[in-house]
């Protein structure tokens, strides 16, 4: 049948069966996930201005607004645009369009259907929260939620105010302030989603049904609303200020705290929070925070692309690690938590079990069902007699650090391993090309160097010897990125990245420690600085027999005078004995109050110049390939500052 | 009329078997299907493309898995022009599917196919029993308030007990079990024999595992890697201390729980193909299927329930040329060690190949050492429509791997009935 006149578009299709339902279909250009950019939005405009008038004229009874791609539906607003709109002379009058579709959209005289598969995210939701009725597909691939705040934001198309109609203050707000993003059950449970299809074939037919029968969402019940009303507002709100103070102090992340700002002032109307959005949404845009955030965002996103891709992609289905300490363990749970097959490999049962207890406990953490721990369980094998290596797609040595030892478990390794299987090592200490010394051909050794505690450090430092080429550490990468870590290409050099840079650190602050200062202070300043935890802390965290051995490699010495040394011989390596430099009970370090100083981000700021002078020399002498690579790998290892983009970027800043 | 061509297996893919209750609790047998498709069509380049037919099915079924070849079809990603048949001949369906396709493949019908079993009782359909299921239809039915009142007059609560599916025969009221046992001791089969049989499956399927034999048959799913009942670690002193799991009173049971197969999910599929098909695709073929037998036998007046395999055997042999003893590999499907010992036992005795059998001599023994060389249905389970491409899958790659010639196919199935066919080695 005859469609329609429509005004041409670039990232969008609009097509009238002949039912005269309308289907808009997202399909941004040369992009493999759909985004909201500038250029989307001022065509939508223009698309939906013409619907109001095909449904007024009764050529069209409904919309359904649906992606064109098998990533999924829409990821949120172009971040790639951000900086530009970022400018207070724009961004408001463009925010003003975005809310002003967004409202006709809503006020369409017709049912208007979302059809979501994959990704709903950022602007995409608030997109999909603007229609009358939304459905998703119930399949591991559809998520939905609101990343802002991870960008330095908060949803900035109305997602505020629609988000609290559907799902409910409390749920939708907590949702908001973590960035947290849901499965489809969830976003069915919590009101996002309305009705929840099997297959991506339903969401089709599912979404002509909706609209022949005019569904409408109904928004969250009024006993969820009820908590946006009055003093249980307040009270709501000094916990949510409490809680996120505790995660991501408004100093360093104003955006969250914006966020309360809004919901202090206009929780109980949804109507005047959308419309309030903006006043605290275009000055956290243009904050050093977001800035940096999304710097950090490009630079992660980038990270992806250090694995092989396309055809050359591996397929990893199985691990071999040698070495059941805390290390080589905990890489094996990992693995098999994320859903490989592994084999562990040590003397004899009596040094596997414990792994294989530990891994049972963060199974049953991390994973829901009696039957999935039940098969995470099983994709964890222990294997004494090592019989696992000759089938394993990586086998990653992670034993004691001695240099003999390891080079004769990895010859027997080459002699048993595929040809194409990922040979890695561990080691934090010892110069990859003299482990590989002893293979026939030494470029088959990387290395892989995760951080403990392995389950909770995203970074994995892809070591790169002087006999490596780059599709070694490339195929290194792809296994990082394939068990979820982020990957940072680092040179064989005494203490990589993270460890190099940490140690002058920890040290200078161990150091004022011995000459009087307060340990409190010292670490408490580190924190109003950025970092996750003060140097002392972190030290005691690692280990100090682990801080001292680290400490030898790179050339730095523990003075026996030191209280180090001293708590060394005393066998007090930290919280894993129970006392270091604090005392530890039920792993938390037991602290005394902190004095009074007037400057506490000042000094911590003092504390922290050894790392970001390292971490220049570092890069000076490419150990890592770029400014860029540093800072994400510092941030990934160490927490360091995310706001702050890093010690390149602060430095470059002067704020470091 | 055209001459026949020849049938090729390309390939096959199946998910890990799980014991009931375990692994795939939240499974059904549709997304189970899917998956050993999809795992197929992974591994042999066939995402969005047209098979020309995926046939295969389930036992144990749900209302709602009307179709459940071309839903699975569906879900796995392949075209949707591509047809999807079910059918069912309890544990021989997918073996049967796979002679049925075959026929097409020679005939020229068509060129490329998928034949495919499933099965799961963690999620076995537990209905309503008749009575109270043709009131809920009269309910449906009725127009008026007091027809709709009428539905429910002489109500009793015990209707509502649901019924699970039985695996008990409909003709006998016996299980399976019951009815080995019975064959077991007709023949004399004893406990240890079965034991052992047992354990060497166990033994053979794990070592097939270490050796990385599966690693290109079996696709990753739900999180689950491995078929979860083989156990490297058995024994005969283990096996010894089970008790009989069907005749519990005797005293003269030998069938236990260790060398029965147990309740399994799983699925399996095999594509099959002609030899240009292949070719074009730049596809392998790992062996041809060259002949097929279905019988049936009188078990509810005498015959051994899970025997007619020694009639389709028989048959398949002389319509072959061949003789028992003419092959590398024998893939017997174990339901039971004494299913297994009990039609090696037939096919020795004069007296059964005479009269059973209508053949002049005993049909003889086989070199044991050839029989179900990586292990069988006691390891690896039993989810009984998926069995038969299991095993059509292994034994093709057997005789592509290890220079073997030809494989003989034997699957027993409920209601007296047997599946068998041939594989010749290819080139």
């Amino acid at each position: 049948m005859a469609q329609p006149q429509m005004p041409a578009a670039t990232n969008w299709r609009f097509d009238v069966d002949f039912e005269r339902i309308a289907w808009l279909t997202i399909d941004t250009p040369s992009s493999p996930v759909n985004t909201l950019s500038r250029i989307a939005i001022t065509e939508l405009e223009t698309i939906i201005l013409r619907v109001e008038d095909l449904i007024a004229s009764g050529e069209v009874v409904g919309l359904v607004i649906q992606s064109g791609k098998d990533s999924g539906f829409i990821a949120g607003a172009d971040v790639s645009e951000f900086d530009a709109m970022s400018d207070p002379a724009i961004l408001p009058e463009a925010l003003k369009r975005a809310h002003a579709v967004l409202d006709r959209i809503e006020k369409l005289k017709a049912p208007v259907v979302a059809a979501i598969h994959g990704f709903a995210l950022g602007g995409g939701l608030e997109l999909a929260l603007a229609c009358a009725y939304r459905i998703a597909v119930n399949d591991d691939k559809t998520r939905v939620g609101f990343p802002e705040v991870n960008l330095g934001i908060f949803p900035g198309f109305g997602g505020t105010g629609r988000s609290i109609r559907q799902a409910g203050p409390v749920a939708a707000m907590q949702m908001m302030l973590t960035g947290r993003m849901l499965k489809a059950g969830a976003a069915r449970g919590m009101g996002l989603v309305d009705k929840l299809v099997r297959h991506r074939d339903m969401l089709h037919w599912e979404a002509r049904k909706a609209v022949q029968q005019h569904r409408h969402s109904t928004p969250a019940p009024l006993i969820q609303r009820a908590m946006a009303w009055g003093p249980i507002r307040q009270q709501i709100v000094t916990r949510m200020r409490a809680e996120t103070s505790k995660k991501a102090p408004k100093s360093h992340y104003p955006a969250p705290h914006a966020l309360i700002d809004l919901f202090e002032a206009h929780g109980d109307d949804w109507r005047a929070m959308v419309e309030h959005e903006a006043d605290g949404f275009v000055p956290l845009m243009a904050t050093d925070a977001a800035r940096n955030l999304r710097r950090v965002f490009f630079i992660s996103e980038s990270l992806k692309k250090q694995g092989l891709r396309g055809a050359e992609k591996p397929v990893f289905r199985r691990v071999h690690v040698i070495g059941a300490g805390v290390m080589g363990g905990d890489i094996a749970a990992w693995c098999a938590l994320r859903g490989l097959g592994v084999t562990l490999q040590d003397l004899d049962m009596e040094r596997i079990q414990p792994a294989l207890d530990r891994a049972k406990k963060l199974f049953k953490k991390r994973l829901k069902g009696r039957t999935e721990v039940a098969s995470a369980v099983a994709r964890l094998e222990a294997d004494p007699t090592g019989k696992g290596v000759a089938r394993a797609d990586v086998i990653i040595e992670a034993v004691v650090e001695n240099l003999e030892i390891k080079k004769k478990i990895l010859a027997e390794v080459e002699n048993k391993a595929r040809p194409d299987a990922i040979i890695a090592t561990n080691t934090s200490s010892i110069a990859l090309e003299k482990i590989a010394e002893g293979m026939r051909d030494t470029s088959r050794l990387i290395g892989l160097h995760f951080f403990n505690p392995v389950a909770q450090l995203p970074l994995v430092e892809v070591i790169r010897s002087g006999y490596n080429v780059d599709a070694d550490v490339a195929k290194g990468a792809s296994f990082a990125l394939a068990i979820g870590k982020s990957p940072v290409l680092v040179k064989s050099a005494p203490g990589f990245l993270v460890n190099r840079v940490l140690m002058p650190y920890i040290l200078a602050a161990v150091e004022r420690v011995d000459k009087g200062e307060n340990k409190e202070l010292l670490d408490a300043a580190a924190v109003a600085f950025g970092m996750p935890m003060g140097p002392i802390e972190l030290l005691d965290t690692v280990g100090l027999d682990v801080g001292a051995s680290v400490a030898k490699e790179l050339g730095h010495s523990v003075p026996d005078i030191s209280k180090f040394a001293a708590l060394l011989r005393d066998k007090k390596l930290g919280r894993k004995s129970g006392e270091g430099f604090y005392k530890w009970v039920d792993g938390k370090a037991q602290k005394g109050p902190v004095p009074e100083n007037s400057d506490l981000a000042g000094l911590g700021r003092q504390l922290v110049k050894p790392l970001v002078d390292m971490t220049e020399t570092v890069v000076g002498e490419g150990v890592v390939a770029s400014a860029d690579l540093a800072d994400i790998g510092v941030i990934l290892g160490t927490g360091f500052a995310p706001f702050l983009g890093g010690p390149m970027q602060a430095r470059k800043e002067g704020k470091a | 009329m055209a001459t026949l061509r020849k049938i090729a297996i390309v390939g096959s893919a199946r998910i890990p078997f799980c014991r009931s209750y375990s692994g795939y609790t939240s499974e059904t047998n549709l997304s189970m299907l899917a998956a050993a498709i999809g795992g197929l069509a992974e591994a042999y380049n066939l995402r969005g493309k047209a098979v020309d037919e995926v046939m295969g099915g389930a036992v144990i079924s749900h209302s709602r898995d009307f179709n459940l070849a071309r839903e699975a079809a569906l879900d796995a990603g392949l075209s949707p022009r591509t047809p999807g048949t079910s059918l069912q001949i309890a544990c021989g369906t997918s073996l049967q599917a796979a002679l049925s396709l075959g026929a097409k493949i020679a005939s020229g019908e068509i060129d490329s196919a998928i034949a495919c079993g499933t099965d799961t009782v963690s999620d076995s359909p537990i209905v309503f029993g008749s009575k109270f299921q043709h009131r809920l239809s009269d309910l449906n039915r009725a127009r008026t308030p007091k027809d709709k009142l009428g539905a429910f007059s002489g109500f009793s609560f015990g209707e509502l007990t649901p019924v699970a599916p039985s695996t008990q025969e409909p003709r006998t009221g016996l299980s399976m079990g019951e009815h080995c046992e019975l064959m077991a001791k007709q023949w004399g089969i004893s406990r240890q024999e079965q034991d052992e049989l047992a354990l060497k499956s166990h033994l053979n399927a794990a070592k097939a595992y270490d050796d990385g034999f599966h690693d290109d048959l079996v696709v990753p799913f739900a999180g689950v890697l491995r078929d979860n009942n083989v156990r490297a670690d058995t024994s005969i002193e283990k096996m010894a201390t089970m008790k009989p799991a069907f005749d519990r009173s005797s005293g003269k049971g030998t069938l236990t729980a260790a060398n029965s197969t147990p309740l399994t999910d799983g699925a399996a599929a095999v594509l099959l193909a002609s030899e240009d098909w292949a070719k074009a695709s730049g596809l392998p073929v790992l062996a041809y299927l060259s002949y097929g037998q279905v019988a049936a036998n009188d078990f509810a007046h005498g015959d051994g329930l899970l025997m007619a395999p020694t009639q389709a055997v028989s048959r398949m042999l002389q319509r072959a040329g061949l003789t028992l003893q003419d092959f590398d590999l024998y893939e017997i499907h174990e339901a039971f060690a004494a299913q297994v010992l009990s039609t090696l036992k037939a096919w020795e005795d004069a007296e059964y190949c005479k009269n059973v059998l209508g053949r002049d001599a005993a049909m003889g023994a086989i070199d044991r050492a050839k029989l179900n060389p990586k292990g069988s249905s006691l390891a690896y389970g039993h989810p009984f429509a998926a069995t038969g491409a299991r095993i059509l899958g292994l034994a093709a790659k057997q005789l592509a791997t290890e220079m073997k010639n030809r494989a003989l196919i034997s699957v027993c199935t409920a209601g007296g009935q047997g599946v068998t066919a041939i594989l010749e080695r290819a080139a």
